[in-house]
């Protein structure tokens, strides 16, 4: 009896210590979502209790040039995946299945770009952009977005094609598929779980980024981790009006987060090999 | 050293998610092992062996059903006060410390001397063999060895119950046979209560002095290896012991000139039915006939036995395994005779009427014969 | 349909060498088995065939073209797979017909449909043709691997260890399957296994192979009644064959043997003597089989060797007895209601004409009795 009293009491504290992190890790945004409705003059002055209004959604949406910024951002996010997806999955099958000298470092050197601080290399790549003349271009943004994007497809994307058993490329050689075929046909379905969940984790990332295109654009090309810079008047902070614009940029990252939940199951490759 | 006792044991998983109960993994499982007795739990995977050891492990709640382990009542007793010795299939040897570190890790959570610890990893360390052993690391070591450091580590404190569970089952096949023989002899020289779960028939039988057959949580039959060999209780038992695997094949009776035979679908094999069936039977029934391919013979020229082809034979040095097709099965015989064979041969079946085993076609029970 | 030939083929792996300067030849359609234990290059072997590994030196020959340089889609040849290597996200009908579909060897859809059932009836999987490899058992992946390999008429069937995840049960039965089978084939079968009964059961010759070189190729007859040297002497047959050291001892011009410790001295048959006598050493290496050792509670003869009972393990049919002689543990057959206690006496008498006698050195083969009539016997 004891034994099954303890088993129940861990269970319940568990339990409860997890609860108090939900709570204190989704406070936050439920404090951004409850400031979209106050008005600047409530803003300091009151807590839970005020006079709900939709003034800010009003401005944010209808008044400035938000949508444009949120139509930047999907574009440059989106293409800079495409980009990272098309020369990153060749790269992780090599990566996983050739042996050559320097592979590891190699992958490492990929993988620390993920990790280097990017205001270290902004400055340079600055000046960089002002000579090539990508400054404030799509394809200026995209590039440089592949230090986001790629270290992640590549490092997620080699794990799934070192979990596919040689012997199932060898088979299909034998079946007389040429290696274009046993690639899209038979590799790729085999991967795509974990190269959707990828691309959409490096789209998300992609879509927070801040320091590349606030330096490398801003004029004509304007992504909405910037535009919500644009609050902050000289005399005043529209923090309602930010909030907005910071809750609607959060939109399709929920919304591909919970796609990823589905994807991540990565059930498919298991079963047929070995058993 | 002590008797173990299950009484009524009974598993459930609850799923969590449906909130529905889920079949029971163990069903009312009760077994007797007596002090110093070996005794194997036998069967597929997923028949519930392992739930049952953990259950004795106390790794497991019991869902219903009680444990004992000599007089004492174990269900409510922490697992590390039950004084089991527990070695598992994957080794779990700690990888920094040496062979000696490794055996004497949980006496030292005991805090007993060094002395102590010494002059008992001396005394079982040659029983294992790994008395040469005791300086290296894990890594170093092969699967045999590494199994045996294992089994060390379990009775090193001396428990009054060893709990193997499948403990050969990652190693290679000449060195599973050695290790075979040293678990054997080791459970002779210690004399310690030891259960073995396993899948495979042939450990069971070589090692337990009694056998626990299990299928989808309950106790099949229970016995000694030629029992449940000679006098399966069932026709899961008959097919799961035994290798070749017994010829267990659907026949009817029929009934000619006052003479009763088994008549084979899709064939024309007959046999007649041995006369210790004849008070169990009628005419047309349909049953399960079961007979071992070494109680197949090939009858001589002579023999009244029915003419078949010979589909494949196979010469497996000790002995020759012919089979033949009746119906759309494989009848299969082993002889140790040199004969040799080949397809399309003409050959004609006697089977040892005494050898036969009747099983009940819908419940897979045995049918006895009235004797 | 082709003659496979290997020559002199080496590979190494980094450091290790998996394969060393070996030669094979196989003949247009034989069943040929590789056999030998984990790691002996069974597998390196089969795959330098297909042309998924390369040589480092030596060619390979099908129908006497060097194929070194063909890849592996156009040398004609189809492997199954230990772990079976189906397409997970196919089904069984769609695995099966993947051949096929190539661009290689492509054939319309109502051919493929008619084959595929062909080959799947055969195999007894046509009811499973919808499901996913992950849906169905092991025995039936094996059966659907076999499958994709059957529908094609290839110069020659790989088949890699395609038993070795099977049970007991179903391999006992599989291995009669593909026995009655092999005649349908009608095509060179190159098949690799580390199970002696396979190896036994299917081969018409049966290549042994250890650390990358071959020790004995043969007929099973061959190499379980004289096998070239111990280490093939003692992958075949269950228990072990008995190894054990024997004097070479002439009394009164007769060559006797004195070994494990006995005082009595064992007298061989002429043909033994002869090839004993002529050996350079003293000392030779005897080895016999369970089978061929008798036993007995009490001393009947003079024959019979003392010991004490080490182990005594029932296997079903019968048990295996292992007799503690000298600190050698000797292991022989007893029925399967034998019983006695551990370490109790009993006396085993040995079948000297069954004997087979290796160099103590080398551990090559020397003699056995009677040694003609064994190799003769294969048909």
């Amino acid at each position: 009896m004891n034994l099954k009293l303890k088993r129940i009491c861990g269970a319940s504290v568990r339990n409860t210590l997890l609860a108090l992190y939900a709570v204190f890790a989704l406070f936050p945004i439920f404090w951004m979502i409850l400031i979209t409705f106050k008005t600047d003059a409530e803003m300091y002055t009151t807590t839970f209790i005020f006079h709900p209004t939709l003034h800010n959604y009003e401005e944010v949406l209808l008044r400035t040039d938000y949508f444009w910024a949120f139509l930047d951002n999907i574009i440059v996010s989106s293409l800079a995946v495409v980009v990272s997806v098309l020369a990153g999955v060749p790269a992780a099958y090599a990566l996983a299945r050739y042996k050559f000298r320097g592979k590891e470092d190699l992958a490492f050197t990929i993988l620390s770009f993920k990790f280097a601080p990017e205001i270290l290399v902004i400055l340079p790549l600055f000046m960089i952009y002002q000579k090539l003349g990508i400054f404030d271009t799509y394809f200026g943004l995209i590039w440089v977005y592949q230090l986001i994007t790629m270290p992640l497809i590549i490092w997620v994307v080699r794990g799934y094609f070192e979990d596919v058993n040689i012997e199932i490329e060898q088979a299909a050689q034998l079946d007389g598929y040429p290696w274009y075929s046993v690639f899209l046909k038979i590799l790729l379905p085999l991967i795509k779980p974990g190269l959707v969940a990828a691309a959409l984790l490096s789209f998300i990332f992609a879509w927070n980024s801040f320091t590349f295109p606030l330096l490398l654009s801003g004029f004509k090309i304007e992504t909405v981790t910037v535009a919500s810079l644009k609050y902050i008047a000289s005399d005043t902070v529209h923090y309602g009006q930010m909030a907005v614009a910071a809750t609607v940029a959060v939109i399709p990252e929920v919304v591909l987060a919970l796609l990823i939940q589905k994807h991540l199951v990565r059930g498919l490759s298991f079963g047929a090999v070995k058993g | 050293m002590a008797q173990l006792q299950l009484k009524n044991l009974y598993k459930q998983y609850r799923n969590k998610k449906s909130k529905q109960q889920n079949d029971f993994a163990v069903n009312d499982f009760s077994l007797t092992c007596n002090d110093g007795e070996f005794v194997g739990i036998l069967g597929p995977s997923g028949c519930g062996k392992t739930t049952t050891l953990r259950m004795i492990a106390g790794l497991e709640e019991i869902t219903k059903g009680e444990i004992f382990i000599g007089d004492t009542k174990v269900n409510d007793i922490h697992p590390k006060d039950r004084q089991i010795g527990l070695a598992f299939e994957d080794y779990a040897l700690y990888p920094p410390l040496n062979v000696y570190d490794n055996i004497a890790f949980n006496l030292r959570a005991k805090k007993i001397s060094e002395q102590k610890i010494h002059e008992q990893i001396t005394q079982i360390a040659p029983l294992l063999k790994v008395d040469d052993l005791l300086d290296s690391r894990p890594v170093g070591l092969s699967g045999g060895q590494k199994q045996r450091v294992n089994i060390a580590r379990a009775i090193i404190r001396k428990p009054k119950l060893l709990l193997l569970d499948e403990p050969l089952s990652h190693l290679d096949g000449k060195m599973r046979q050695v290790l075979r023989t040293e678990i054997k002899r080791l459970h002779k020289e210690i004399n310690c209560t030891t259960i073995i779960v396993t899948h495979d028939q042939l450990e069971a039988m070589s090692l337990a002095d009694k056998i626990a057959i299990m299928k989808d949580g309950k106790l099949q039959q229970f016995g000694t290896p030629l029992e449940v060999y000679d006098d399966p209780a069932n026709e899961f038992v008959a097919g799961f012991i035994g290798e070749p695997p017994m010829n267990l094949m659907t026949v009817k009776i029929s009934k000619n000139m006052d003479e009763f035979f088994f008549d084979f679908p899709k064939s024309e094999v007959k046999i007649s039915v041995p006369q210790r069936y004849h008070s169990v039977i009628v005419d047309g029934m349909t049953v399960k006939l079961g007979v071992r391919p070494m109680d197949v013979l090939i009858g001589d020229k002579t023999s009244k036995g029915s003419r078949v082809h010979v589909a494949v034979f196979e010469n497996l040095g000790e002995e020759r395994k012919i089979s033949v097709r009746v119906g759309d099965e494989f009848l299969t015989l082993t002889t140790a005779e040199e004969i040799r064979l080949k397809h399309g041969d003409i050959i004609r079946l006697q089977v040892k009427a005494e050898k036969t085993h009747l099983f009940d076609v819908e419940t897979g029970q045995r049918i006895r014969a009235t004797d | 349909m082709a003659q496979i030939e290997l020559n002199n083929i080496t590979k190494k792996f980094k450091r290790t060498v998996a394969l060393e300067n070996l030669s094979l030849a196989v003949k247009d359609k034989e069943f040929f088995v590789l056999f030998g234990p984990a790691g002996a290059g069974k597998t390196t072997i089969l795959k330098t065939i297909a042309g998924l590994e390369f040589p480092d030196a030596g060619c390979v020959k099908i129908n006497d073209d060097i194929v070194n340089l063909v890849e592996p889609a156009r040398r004609n040849v189809s492997m199954v797979f230990e772990n079976y290597a189906l397409y997970p996200h196919f089904t069984v009908y769609d695995n099966i017909a993947s051949p096929m579909r190539s661009p290689l060897y492509k054939k319309d859809e109502e051919f493929i449909k008619k084959e595929v059932y062909r080959v799947a009836t055969m195999m007894k999987i046509d009811d499973l043709m919808d499901r996913l490899p992950s849906q169905i058992s092991n025995g039936q992946k094996q059966r659907v691997a076999i499958g994709r390999c059957l529908v094609r008429q290839p110069n020659v069937f790989l088949m890699d260890e395609p038993l070795a995840h099977l049970d007991a049960k179903l391999r006992h039965f599989m291995r009669a399957e593909l026995k009655e089978m092999q005649s349908s084939f009608d095509t060179t079968i190159i098949y690799v296994t580390h199970d002696y009964l396979e190896a036994l059961s299917l081969g018409d010759r049966i290549g042994v192979i250890n650390e990358g070189k071959i020790e004995q190729i043969g007929t099973a007859d061959e190499v379980y009644y004289t096998p070239a040297n111990q280490f093939v002497a003692k992958l075949f047959g269950e228990p072990e064959i008995n190894l054990f050291g024997a004097d070479i001892i002439e009394e009164v011009g007769k060559i006797k043997l004195k070994f494990l410790d006995q005082k009595h001295l064992f007298s061989v048959e002429d043909d033994v003597a002869a090839a004993l006598s002529a050996c350079e050493h003293s000392v030779v290496k005897m080895g016999i089989r369970g089978t061929c050792i008798s036993y007995s509670l009490s001393k009947e003869d003079d024959e019979f060797i003392h010991g004490t009972i080490y182990s005594l393990e029932p296997i079903g049919n019968k048990s295996i007895l292992i007799v503690d002689i000298a600190g050698q543990q000797i292991r022989l057959l007893a029925p399967n209601d034998f019983y006695a206690d551990l370490d109790s006496d009993i006396y085993i008498k040995m079948n000297l004409k069954n004997a087979l006698f290796f160099d103590k050195d080398d551990e090559t083969f020397i003699i056995r009795h009677n040694q003609k009539h064994y190799i003769e016997k294969t048909l």
